[in-house]
């Protein structure tokens, strides 16, 4: 056997394995097999390494492996959970010192801290709070 | 008593039934062990991979048209991250080429015929490996096979040819 074609035939013995074989290639292999000792002894150890590969035992992760993911997911889930509980609180805490530096300024501006003050609802005067009412009036009964 | 389907129990992981999904990671784990243990050998890492496998797969849930099995959706998966870990392992062995070269050539002949085809798999090139590990060792056809890696059938017949070959030529002494 020539060196050049010896791939070929491999090949040709590799196919063989794997999908059907026209009847041209099919005759051509036999032939082959009968004729060249070697191809012969490769067909038997392709066969042996394959034969080795099938029987490797089915394999598994071990004992409760599906426990492991499903902490692992409970595990994400609280995560989430903290982060999303953190997100917000810093938000919070950024609204309670929006409240605190209200209460500073009306404190230093009315001098008083009393809840009317920090909505500076005791800065309305009657006149304001008339004209709100004469507006309303004006648009419900035009 | 029928045991549901898998469309049956990712309908109800949708719904937020854990032990559902439970059931899905229970009956598909050697599936996805099987792959990934073939392409990365029995390490701890594998168990990491496998765990990402169904975390994603856990994510996807509600993305899962049923358009392939669940099996080969998972398997696809686990190849995907194998071939990520091979690529990860294979950049931090350059830098220790030399020391493991050492180490191997010693040890190739104290090997047996079985952990020696372990060792020469673990050594084929990553996409050689895939395609083997899934029709050699789990048995897929190779039509479905190229399916799961979604390459080409001829693409998947070169492959596995060029696997056994170097099979073959590695083990050729110990085979004789």
């Amino acid at each position: 056997m020539k060196n050049e074609h010896f791939s070929a035939y491999e090949e040709l013995l590799l196919k063989s394995f794997d999908v059907a074989l026209s009847a041209r290639e099919q005759e051509r292999l036999s032939l082959l097999m009968q004729n060249e000792p070697t191809l012969r002894r490769q067909s038997d150890q392709y066969l042996k390494i394959r034969d080795m590969m099938l029987r490797i035992e089915p394999d598994t992760f071990g004992p409760f492996f599906a426990e492991r993911i499903m902490n692992q997911l409970k595990q994400r889930v609280n995560e989430i959970d903290y982060l999303i509980f953190f997100f917000f609180k810093k938000y919070q805490v950024l609204a309670l010192g929006v409240l605190v530096a209200l209460l500073i300024t009306n404190l230093l501006l009315t001098d008083q801290l009393t809840l009317k003050s920090l909505f500076g609802v005791d800065q309305q005067t009657t006149e304001d709070i008339l004209s709100i009412d004469l507006y309303k009036n004006l648009i419900e009964h035009p | 008593m029928e045991q549901p389907t898998d469309e049956v129990l990712i309908g109800k992981s949708n719904a937020g039934d854990t032990a559902a999904f439970k059931m899905l990671v229970i009956r598909h784990e050697g599936k996805v062990a099987g792959v990934i243990k073939s392409m990365l050998g029995d390490v701890s890492e594998a168990e990491d991979v496998g765990q990402e496998v169904f975390i994603r797969f856990y994510d996807a849930l509600g993305k899962f048209r049923g358009e392939s099995q669940v099996s080969t959706y998972l398997v696809r998966i686990a190849i995907n991250l194998s071939l990520n870990e091979l690529k990860r392992r294979k950049r931090a062995a350059s830098r220790y080429t030399s020391i493991e070269a050492a180490a191997g050539k010693g040890s190739e002949n104290m090997m047996d015929l079985k952990e020696q085809l372990n060792y020469e798999f673990g050594r084929l090139d990553p996409e050689f490996q895939a395609v083997a590990s899934l029709r050699l060792i789990d048995g897929y056809s190779t039509v479905e096979t190229a399916e799961i890696l979604e390459i080409p059938l001829g693409t998947v017949l070169s492959r596995l040819a060029r696997a056994q070959q170097k099979l073959r030529m590695a083990l050729s002494k110990k085979l004789k």
